[in-house]
Parts: structure tokens; C-alpha cells; sequence
């Protein structure tokens, strides 16, 4: 909500979730294309940012700082990742002022003039922390108001003039502490198994917070685990919003790309020609169509239009994105539609040639119900087609042999493929291979 | 933002309702909360907008989803909450059912993979971690437990886990590199350290996890096939060269002369 662009902070924090620890700072920072002053400087402002997110982390900033937003399974039910994005949430310098309204306005509907007097009359304990501020006037007021009201904190009490102004949490008026439990429960696992997460990690958290302040115990309120997340996603959610304005309001986006393959991921946007470097990334304009999770990896992709025709993004890669003109609805439709008709047997984006992809998979002794089970929920829209005690025939049509492949070599000896022969041939060779690597050992 | 928790003000911002309205559509919402709840909660929600993922998202290689919720969860996390033991009778894998087992639940765990909940918990009677799928679960009821009984369970479990954690090193081959990020998407579901040796350009990842998370392991390692190799696990390497022996096996038995280069595999 805040206009800054958390780009460079992002591709950092990616990178030391997806490496935790393995380059140095020059390292880091020749990959991201920066400084390394840049870097330590990045890193510095997410420090901060950290700290006063999550006052328990303060103790341990001695740590490494890759240490801190390591992934850790049975101690952290919180995803860390997340604090960028509230961060996101609230304007810093403004924190102040929009906190000493925000109280005011809880529980008791306010017109600007007396949120004016308020704010020039704070209660006597913040008077040393008051000084600094400076005394805001009605012009200021009237902008933190019409702000808070866009992203829906306060509401309008009722059409009549003046306008009077409340904290909107009827969600938590409306319920009693027994139901906010199950709230706060329902949102924890939404959040954690369905997409998008970050508004509901969001949520969960200011929920959390307080339920924390009334009678609730740390361990009450994280009963739940869930077992092998692609935790780093939460990060490429970022422009996940301004992609879905994009498509809902048939907007051409224009960013900057960095391939995943390419070995760095952020160009700093300097201003001063004598710093301008050659960077890897690439200017692009696209016409947004779709965006895909691929729950394979956990990655996302925008899938777009532009001069050449289809053109497939991952979301990790866009930066500096920016909104341009809009295209009329006829031809947009047209686009999606056809693009959703070549994505009917991608098994991930592929949109490549059709094939009938034929396995046999084994399904004897210990491992009887597992692969069929697996195969079953993780088969897409393949079908069995033939089956006895033994084992049992599957069958899809795919766009190309390529996405399919590591799903059915993750079967080891449980699956053989028959058709394609090529895909056959290309299987017998790969297991060869990884039986020589092997025997090496 | 401190300044705002320590206010004691809960703010929720429209793109939050919104959020949660359109979670809300989904059925597992009827299994979550009472029906008075959930009409409350409808009624609070209805001025806002839903979301417009679902019509501009696509989901690739999704499991079939079997359960988001299950009618066991609101009971169980609240023994869970209250550090209260439970009694149950559950079946396992054969079907074979074990009555009025005492013991003390700790966690709900829900597996992304085979999307559906298990209930972590210590058995009492022939002690142990147990790991047991709501779907399971026949009956439960509340067992109070004494304190003392309580806090050795808890240690017990902790030692347990603690034991049960085991380490693997796998090494990305360097020729593969250039699909770096991939790979480590790949294994960004695992607690893990990453080391660098720059003079080599050799990239090895040091997997930490739980004894029953090998298998998932495996399948990621088979997945990944040649890009990546078990160079520390000696159990995860006899495991890989069983799985390349057994299914060239397999091939052998259909067709035994054939020989063919795999071509570069991609996704991107």
C-alpha cells in the first residue's frame, strides 16, 4: 500500500531463504548486480524493518542474519518471510500519527476536527516522544483519514455531515472469544493450504496479536503444523496484486526481467550515468493473461502477450513493474481464451505439441495402496486405464513429455514408462546415469 | 507498527476481508465453525468484494485436494491448547485397531502432499511418537493426565525428536547450475544450509530432517534425477542406487538393447 518498492529487499531476502548462508557479501552482492555498500546497506533497513515487526527477534540480532530467517520446522509457526510485506502495510514516518488515531477511533466514532484536537493534545506520557513530531494540521489529518479509510481500517460511520469515523473490526465484535479461536484457526489453515496466502498470513497475525493480549498462551494459538510448504512463496506473492489489477482492467504491464537462469536478479536503478552498469536484466511490456502456480516447485509464472506472441515469466524474475494503457475487451478475451485452450494439457506452462503419455506402475507389497494413492492425487487429469493385482496402466495427454518426466521418475522402480518410446528411451538412459554416479560412491 | 500492537488497536484492512470472504466460499468453511458462526461471520462480510484470483489463476500439478478440514480438528486442538492427555482408538495401516490408548497429543500436522491432517502424539502404553491420521481416528475422549506424568511426556517428546533428526549432504553437479534456482525451489521445503565453494563452483546443500521425512527426500531426490547426488546419507545413497538398479531392471525385462541420449530437460 505504501508506494515504495520493496524489489531489492525481496530479491535478498529470496536468496538467503533459497541459500541460507552459502556466499559472502561480495558474493551476494555481485549476484543481485550491487554494491556491496548497497547490500549492507539493504540489509541494514531490513533489520530494522525486522526489529520492530517482531520485538522477539530483537534479543538474538547478534545472530547471523541468514541464521534468523533460516526455515525452521518445529520452532517457528510464524512465517518470517511475511514481515516485509506489513511492513509494507503502514508508511514508517507516519506510524505515530496514524497508531494515536487508530486508538482513538477504537471503539468510538471521530470527526476529523476531533481527531485534530487529539493529535495536538496526547495524552501527557507521550509528551517526550511528541516533541519530535511535528504538530500535524487539519490538512494532514484529513489525508491520514481518507488513507486509512481507502485500505479499509476505519469506516464512515453514517452519510450524515460532518463524517464521523470508527475502527472497523466488526469482525471481531461480532464474534465471541470461543468463535474468534475458531477464526483465528480457520484463517491459520486457508492461509497455509490454499492461494493466495499473504492477506491471510496477514490476518492471522493481527488476529494473533490479539488474541495474545487478551487471556491467550503463545502455544494455544499454534496447535498446527504443515508438512513440506515452499515457505520462500510467500515473497513472490508481491506483485501478485498489482498482476491481477493488471488483467482484471486488461492493462499492459512494463518491468523489468531477470531470467532465473540468469546469475543475477536485481539491477540497481542508478540515476547517475557514471554508475550505469551493464545489467542482464531485460525490459519488457507485456499484455497480462494468466498467472500460474505451479504447486510442482512453488513457483509462479505470468503468462502474457506481447510482440512475439505468448510469452511466459516467472514472477521471482519481474521487477520495477509498472501499469501502462489498457487494450479494448474483444481481442483481450479472444487472448485469454486461447490461451486457455493451449493450457488444457500443459502439466505445468508447457504449451507445446499433445502427447499420449502411457506408464505402468507397480503396485506390490508394502508400497500397494501408496502408489496408486500418490498416482491418484497427484496425476492430474490422467486416467487408469487397465489394472490387475500386480499393477496398473496410466494414461494423459500432455503438451511435450518434459514437464511430466520428473513426476514419474520420482516413482523410482514403482514406474515404467511405455509410450512415448522416446520418453522410454529417455528414462532407461537417465537411470543409467544416476546408477553410475552412484556406484562411484 | 509497534507503536499500533502496543495500542491494543486490531486493524484488518479490506483486502484482509476480502480475503477471507472468499475463503469462506469454500466448503471447508461448514466444517469449521458452528452454523450461527458462520452466518455472523457472512453477515460482517457481506459488504465487501471477493477476490478475483480464482477466474485470472491457473493451479499446475495440484494434489487432488481430499480434506482442508476435518470434523476431529476443533476438539483435538483444544486438548492440544490444554495440555490435556486423550485416550483413542485408531486403526493402522493393515486396518488393525488398538483400543483406549492413552497418551498426550502435541501437534496437528497437515501433509501438503497427501492433503489430509495426522495427530502427533506420545503413546503412553509402549512409548512412542505417534503419527495418526484423523481419517483413523475412531473414537477419543479427554484423559486428564497429572502434571508430573504431563511434563515427562513433554520432555520424552522433545528427546524423541531430537533423536530422530538425522542429516544428508547433496551436491548439485555443476553442470547443472544454471538451473540453480530450481533446484533449490525444490528443496526449499526442508530445513537446510547451502555452502558455496567458489574455487570449484560446487554447491552443496545439508538437508536436516525428521527419520519418517526420508521418503519424501527420496522422491524429491529421484525427481531431480541427475542434477543432484547424495555425496553424505549412506542410507539415502543405497536407497538411489537400489531405485537406478531396480528400474533399469525393469526396463531390461520388456526390451533388453536400447540406448538412447536424454535430451536437455526444462520447465523455463
Amino acid at each position: 500500500m505504501a508506494k515504495e518498492s520493496f524489489d531489492k529487499e525481496i530479491q535478498i531476502l529470496r536468496m538467503l531463504a533459497l541459500t541460507s548462508g552459502a556466499f559472502t557479501r561480495t558474493q551476494f552482492a555481485e549476484r543481485l548486480g550491487i554494491s556491496v555498500h548497497t547490500f549492507d546497506k539493504t540489509i541494514r533497513r531490513l533489520k530494522e524493518v525486522l526489529g520492530s515487526m517482531h520485538q522477539h527477534l530483537t534479543q538474538e540480532q547478534s545472530r547471523e542474519w541468514s541464521e534468523a530467517i533460516r526455515y525452521s520446522y518445529y520452532e517457528s509457526a510464524d512465517p518470517l518471510l511475511l514481515f516485509l510485506f506489513r511492513a509494507k502495510s503502514v508508511k514508517a514516518s507516519e506510524s505515530y500519527r496514524l497508531s494515536l488515531l487508530l486508538s482513538a477511533m477504537d471503539g468510538q466514532a471521530l470527526t476529523v476536527m476531533e481527531l485534530l484536537d487529539i493529535c495536538c493534545s496526547p495524552p501527557s506520557d507521550e509528551t517526550a516522544t511528541i516533541e519530535e513530531m511535528p504538530m500535524p494540521d487539519e490538512k494532514t489529518i484529513r489525508s491520514d483519514v481518507k488513507y486509512l479509510e481507502s485500505v479499509g481500517v476505519i469506516r464512515k460511520e453514517s452519510a450524515a455531515r460532518p463524517y464521523r469515523y470508527r475502527v472497523n473490526d466488526d469482525l471481531l465484535q461480532a464474534l465471541s472469544p470461543e468463535e474468534l479461536l475458531d477464526l483465528y484457526d480457520y484463517i491459520d489453515v486457508m492461509a497455509n493450504t490454499q492461494l493466495p496466502s499473504v492477506q491471510g498470513y496477514l490476518l492471522r497475525d493481527g488476529l494473533k496479536k490479539h488474541l495474545l493480549r487478551g487471556q491467550a498462551q503463545t502455544h494455544e494459538l499454534e496447535p498446527f503444523l504443515y508438512k513440506y510448504h515452499y515457505h520462500s512463496r510467500v515473497l513472490d506473492e508481491a506483485h501478485l496484486f498489482t498482476l491481477l489489477h493488471a488483467i482484471e482492467g486488461r492493462l499492459r504491464v512494463r518491468f523489468l526481467y531477470f531470467s532465473p537462469k540468469s546469475e543475477r536478479s536485481y539491477a540497481s536503478r542508478n540515476t547517475n550515468p557514471l554508475f550505469e552498469r551493464e545489467t542482464e536484466g531485460k525490459q519488457q511490456r507485456t499484455l497480462p493473461l494468466k498467472l500460474v502456480y505451479d504447486h510442482q516447485y512453488g513457483r509462479w509464472y505470468l503468462l502474457g502477450h506481447g510482440r512475439e506472441g505468448l510469452r511466459k515469466y516467472r514472477l521471482e524474475g519481474v521487477t520495477q513493474i509498472e501499469l501502462e494503457d489498457a487494450v479494448d475487451a474483444a481481442g483481450y478475451e479472444d487472448k485469454q481464451a486461447e490461451l486457455a485452450e493451449k493450457l488444457r494439457y500443459s502439466w505445468l506452462i508447457d504449451t507445446g505439441k499433445p502427447v499420449t503419455v502411457r506408464a505402468r506402475f507397480y503396485h506390490t507389497g508394502l508400497a500397494r495402496n501408496f502408489v496408486k494413492e500418490r498416482v491418484l492425487l497427484q496425476g492430474q487429469w490422467g486416467q487408469i486405464v487397465e489394472e490387475d493385482d500386480e499393477a496398473f496402466i496410466y494414461e494423459i495427454v500432455v503438451n511435450g513429455t518434459t514437464e511430466i518426466r520428473p513426476w514419474l521418475r520420482s516413482f523410482g522402480s514403482s514406474c515404467e514408462v511405455l509410450e512415448p518410446l522416446q520418453l522410454r528411451r529417455e528414462m532407461i538412459s537417465e537411470w543409467k546415469e544416476i546408477q553410475s554416479t552412484y556406484e562411484s560412491i | 507498527m509497534t507503536r499500533l500492537e502496543e495500542s491494543g488497536t486490531f486493524t484488518v484492512t479490506s483486502h484482509e476481508r476480502a480475503w477471507l470472504k472468499t475463503m469462506l466460499a469454500h466448503p471447508a468453511a461448514a466444517e469449521a465453525f458452528a452454523a450461527d458462526t458462520l452466518a455472523k461471520l457472512r453477515e460482517v462480510l457481506a459488504p465487501e468484494a471477493e477476490l478475483d484470483v480464482a477466474r485470472h489463476l491457473i493451479e499446475k500439478a495440484r494434489s487432488r485436494e481430499r480434506q482442508v478440514y476435518h470434523p476431529h480438528l476443533r476438539p483435538l486442538r483444544r486438548l492440544i491448547a490444554e495440555r490435556q492427555g486423550v485416550r483413542l482408538t485408531y486403526a493402522v495401516k493393515d486396518d488393525r485397531e488398538y483400543t483406549d490408548h492413552p497418551g498426550l497429543p502435541y501437534k496437528l500436522e497437515y501433509s501438503m502432499v497427501k492433503r489430509e491432517w495426522y495427530l502427533l502424539w506420545y503413546r503412553l502404553r509402549q512409548p512412542s511418537l505417534m503419527s495418526t491420521r484423523l481419517q483413523k481416528i475412531r473414537a477419543f475422549a479427554a484423559e486428564p493426565l497429572d502434571s508430573h506424568t504431563a511434563e515427562r511426556a513433554q520432555q520424552r517428546i522433545a528427546e524423541a525428536i531430537a533423536a530422530r533428526r538425522t542429516e544428508a549432504v547433496i551436491e548439485i553437479v555443476p553442470l547443472y547450475n544454471a538451473e540453480l534456482s530450481r533446484i533449490l525451489y525444490a528443496f526449499s521445503s526442508f530445513e537446510k544450509s547451502v555452502d558455496y565453494d567458489s574455487g570449484g563452483d560446487l554447491y552443496r546443500v545439508r538437508v536436516s530432517l525428521l527419520g519418517d521425512e526420508i521418503e519424501y527426500l527420496l522422491s524429491k531426490l529421484r525427481f531431480l534425477g541427475r542434477r543432484v547426488r547424495v555425496v553424505q546419507g549412506d542410507y539415502l545413497i543405497h536407497r538411489m542406487r537400489e531405485s537406478s538398479a531396480k528400474a533399469l531392471a525393469r526396463y531390461a525385462e520388456a526390451e533388453p538393447e536400447i540406448e538412447a541420449a536424454a535430451p536437455e530437460e526444462r520447465t523455463s
